[in-house]
């Protein structure tokens, strides 16, 4: 081991290996393999990098790939310009109702984007429910390159949300208040010192939306499809399921993908490396909010459009489709029945079958990432083993693998003939499908954490006499827990409805709620479909919020 | 409660007989509604005590499936949802020669040596009644002022009987209706399932070329639908159920076509609104003979396919 003064964790770095290379490493060699051997799904090696020539020379690809840098940078910046005065506002300042935004913007994460799509599309499509209210549509607004970053927006922007507060208050006011003393305006305090000391977080969570946008399916699929915008992971769709199968092209697609998401994560690495973000030195904070006085009124109602927009719409509009009777009949008081509900509770369909199997994989797939997240960013952040960049990029591969991608990688290495044991066809494969897609979540936010631990907390402990287990379980564990926690509450929320690799991923006879909902909506059940997406997003709300209630009333985390 | 007795009476002994003889299950991988396969499976596990699973998918996602695990395949028996798929498979060699003594009410057309159809269904005009529009009657209906852009076009790429109708129909008459649509403002609108939603809440007033069997279900659940067969002429889209020659379980696999081609599998196939490919089952619904199917070399449009397609996107892009 070498001998760096502090760490000594290498546990920790070898358990995080092993599991990226199980989760990330595995299905990805599979992908660049079936890229440049066109035929190994058939066991063969035979001319390699036939493909490459055709796929990349292909002139589409081109307008794919700058449709969708225009897709992921346009929902960047929606995103930041909403996420980062709300962040900020609810981290410094005393914010009415607090608890309650937080609570109502945690719920786009739970309702699926392909779900809040449609609901947008019956929102506002000519007849839709905006009509049918109001008298108009935006159906010109909605089916455009602007409706698609909006719809994809409302759904990511909480992740810098609650990135930026969480961060801006862990830096504090303290800070700026140090250079309010040495005389900068309030302003310039928040220019020169908040912000930057925020930075790895906000940089990390937009890095984290950018990802999400070039990697969506759904909303490019039904908003993008009129207006012929097609995007990467479209195309990738495609490929994959337009017969004859082009499983080589989606491969090398994939990598062009990939590719954009690496240097998007080195940019980022680059601008956070030369500077430090400690802040949390082992002194306690000061948490106490200023009032926001006159700006009182201006920023609620700003939280409650923003949350209206988010939640508000989508939620409503799901609960009006499962609620109809049919969706030809409209929002009429004649047509309002709770039959779509009565079934799911009926199990129709096997509806009950699928959500608990979602649950169940959702609550492993958060365990299982939590634990190889925290170790992977402890050893990336706080170690200096070689390597650890190889980690890093590891941790963020998937970010750029659609999850289609994923799936058929999954396939390929893991139902090849002689292997002594697989995973494939049973529950596993879903379980390390979803891991792989969702394994940045917790490396990101711990990662920004890590980031903020001053080296000297860990070598007091070290100095005192605790082993680096010790230390990592008593001084670091906690110290990066209510980020770690965070995370994985969002993994279980997005892993209990992902749809693109369980549809195509499943073990034969086995249902998740996001496969039952997208069957309904094929065979033209979309009530029912949209009733059950209402059910799991009531529960995949509720039940986080239970946990954080519980562990902070045994005082797992503070307040 | 009688009645529950006796059923779970019934359940037991089941059980039993299946504990007895111990049989291999199948695997069935299918492109058909989710309902349909359920009753067929249960149906047929209980006729003959082999377990069947299933997986449930579009025929692309099927596809991919089959052939990312082409070098250690698990599927036993395969249902897609086009024809195509079969003969492809039948080229390449994947498929067991196998002629079901009950598939001899299917006619010859929806059989080949190597595959044979569970249902069929067909391509219409799925129409709200309801959209303030005339009824139409004619695929070129939809060309005139009052469906102004009103019409969604289900995505021939995407949808492999709606690449069935876009062909057939160039092939009678050329790009015209084609073109004709587009200036009136039709859209192309994703798989089968995008394009008929907004006809439903009345978005849109007609789909071009709708898969009949789904719109039909929606109206027998109370929606504003119909669904309309021109009398100019239609495709059909049959749903190949064939047996891949890597099975280990052949003869359970023959004996599931046996079950999906008999009476009771054959309901089952008409109750979901598909038409039964053994011309002697009742149906509620159209019947082939009810319809006619345009003439095409399916060989033909299918070797042009990319061209076709190309052209087609080409039309209707910005």
């Amino acid at each position: 081991m070498k001998a760096n003064g502090i760490s000594g964790a290498a546990p920790a770095a070898w358990l995080a290996t092993l599991g990226l290379v199980l989760v990330v490493a595995v299905p990805f060699a599979a992908i660049v393999l079936q890229a440049i051997f066109p035929q190994i799904g058939q066991g063969s090696f035979a001319a390699p990098f036939s493909q490459f020539y055709t796929a990349l020379g292909d002139s589409a690809l081109l307008a794919m790939s700058r449709n969708t840098l225009i897709l992921g940078f346009s929902v960047v910046l929606l995103s930041a310009l909403l996420a980062v005065p709300l962040g900020v506002c609810r981290a410094l300042y005393k914010v009415p109702f607090a608890a309650f935004w937080d609570v109502v913007l945690l719920v786009p994460f739970m309702i699926p984007p392909y779900i809040a799509t449609l609901g947008w599309i019956m929102t506002l499509q000519p007849r839709g429910y905006l009509q049918q209210l109001a008298g108009f549509n935006m159906a010109p607004v909605l089916f455009s390159l602007f409706g698609m970053t909006f719809v994809m927006a409302m759904n990511t922007f909480p992740v810098v949300y609650f990135a930026v507060s969480r961060t801006v208050e862990a830096v504090g006011s303290r800070y700026a208040d140090i250079g309010r003393v040495f005389g900068a305006s309030p302003a310039r305090a928040f220019w020169r010192i908040t912000l930057p000391l925020s930075a790895p977080g906000l940089a990390g969570s937009l890095m984290l939306v950018f990802a999400a946008a070039i990697e969506e399916y759904g909303t490019p699929a039904a908003l993008g499809g009129r207006t012929k915008f097609q995007v990467l992971v479209t195309g990738i769709d495609l490929r994959v399921s337009d017969w004859p199968i082009d499983l080589p092209g989606a491969a090398i697609l994939s990598i062009v993908l990939v590719a954009m998401s690496l240097i998007t994560f080195l940019l980022q690495r680059w601008i956070l490396a030369r500077r430090s973000y400690e802040t949390t030195g082992g002194k306690p904070q000061n948490k106490d909010k200023r009032p926001l006085g006159a700006l009182n009124i201006p920023v609620l109602i700003a939280f409650a459009v923003v949350a209206f927009l988010a939640t508000g719409v989508p939620l409503l509009a799901i609960l009006a489709t499962a609620s109809s009777k049919t969706i030809s009949g409209g929002l009429t008081l004649g047509n309002l029945g709770f039959n779509n509900f009565l079934a799911v509770f009926k199990d129709s369909a096997g509806a009950l079958q699928a959500l608990g199997n979602s649950i169940a994989l959702g609550v492993g797939t958060a365990l299982l990432t939590g634990l190889i997240g925290v170790l992977a960013a402890y050893t990336t952040v706080k170690t200096r083993y070689r390597g650890r960049m190889l980690l890093d990029i590891m941790t963020i591969l998937p970010n750029a693998l659609p999850g289609i991608v994923v799936a058929v990688g999954l396939i390929l290495a893991w139902n090849m003939p002689g292997l002594p044991f697989t995973p494939y066809n049973t529950g596993l494969i879903l379980l390390l499908a979803y891991c792989c897609l969702l394994l940045p979540q917790p490396v990101r936010y711990t990662t920004a954490a890590f980031q903020q631990i001053g080296d000297n907390l860990e070598a007091a402990a070290r100095v005192c006499g605790a082993s680096s287990f010790t230390a990592f379980r008593r001084i670091m564990l906690p110290l990066v827990f209510p980020s770690l926690a965070a995370s994985m509450l969002l993994v279980f929320a997005v892993a209990s409805r992902e749809l693109v690799a369980s549809v195509v991923v499943a073990p034969v006879g086995m249902q998740t709620i996001a496969t039952f909902i997208w069957r309904q909506f094929e065979q033209g059940s979309i009530g029912l479909g949209m009733a059950m997406a209402f059910i799991t997003i009531v529960i995949t709300t509720l039940l986080p919020l239970c946990v954080i209630g519980l562990m902070r009333r045994v005082s797992v985390i503070q307040d | 409660m009688f009645k529950s007795i006796k059923s779970m009476a019934l359940a037991a002994v089941t059980a039993m007989m299946m504990a007895g003889v111990a049989h291999a299950d199948i695997t069935v991988y299918t492109a058909g509604p989710q309902d349909l396969i359920d009753k067929l499976a249960s149906g047929f596990t209980t006729q003959t005590g082999i377990k069947v699973k299933v997986f449930q998918a579009t025929t692309g996602k099927v596809m991919a499936r089959v052939e990312s695990e082409a070098s250690n395949p698990v599927v036993d028996v395969l249902i897609s949802a086009s024809l195509d798929t079969a003969t492809d498979f039948a080229k390449r060699g994947w498929l067991v020669p196998y002629t079901s003594p009950n598939a001899a009410k299917v006619p010859d057309f929806l059989k080949t040596e190597t595959a044979v159809a569970q249902g069929v269904s067909a391509l219409g005009i799925a129409w709200n009644p309801k959209s303030n529009t005339p009824k139409p009657t004619e695929w070129a209906d939809l060309t005139k002022p009052e469906y102004k852009d009103l019409v969604n076009i289900p995505d021939p790429a995407q949808s492999g009987s709606s690449f069935e109708l876009t062909a057939a129909l160039q092939g009678t008459d050329g790009w015209k209706l084609f073109d004709d649509l587009k200036a009136n403002g039709a859209i192309v609108a994703g798989a089968n399932a995008d394009a008929l939603n907004p006809v439903l809440q009345g978005a849109k007033a007609a789909v071009f070329g709708a898969v009949d069997y789904i719109a039909m279900g929606s109206k027998a659940n109370g929606e504003n639908i119909d669904v309309i067969f021109p009398a100019s002429g239609t495709v059909i889209a049959p749903r190949p159920a064939m047996i891949l020659n890597w099975s280990k379980h052949q003869d359970e696999a023959k004996k599931f076509i046996d079950y999906m081609l008999s009476d009771e599998g054959q309901k089952a196939v008409a109750d979901d609104y598909l038409m039964p490919s053994r011309t002697d089952i009742p149906a509620n619904r159209p019947l082939i003979s009810d319809l006619k199917v345009l003439k095409y070399d399916a060989k033909a449009i299918y070797g042009k396919r990319k061209d076709t397609l190309k052209e087609f996107a080409d039309k209707f892009a910005k």
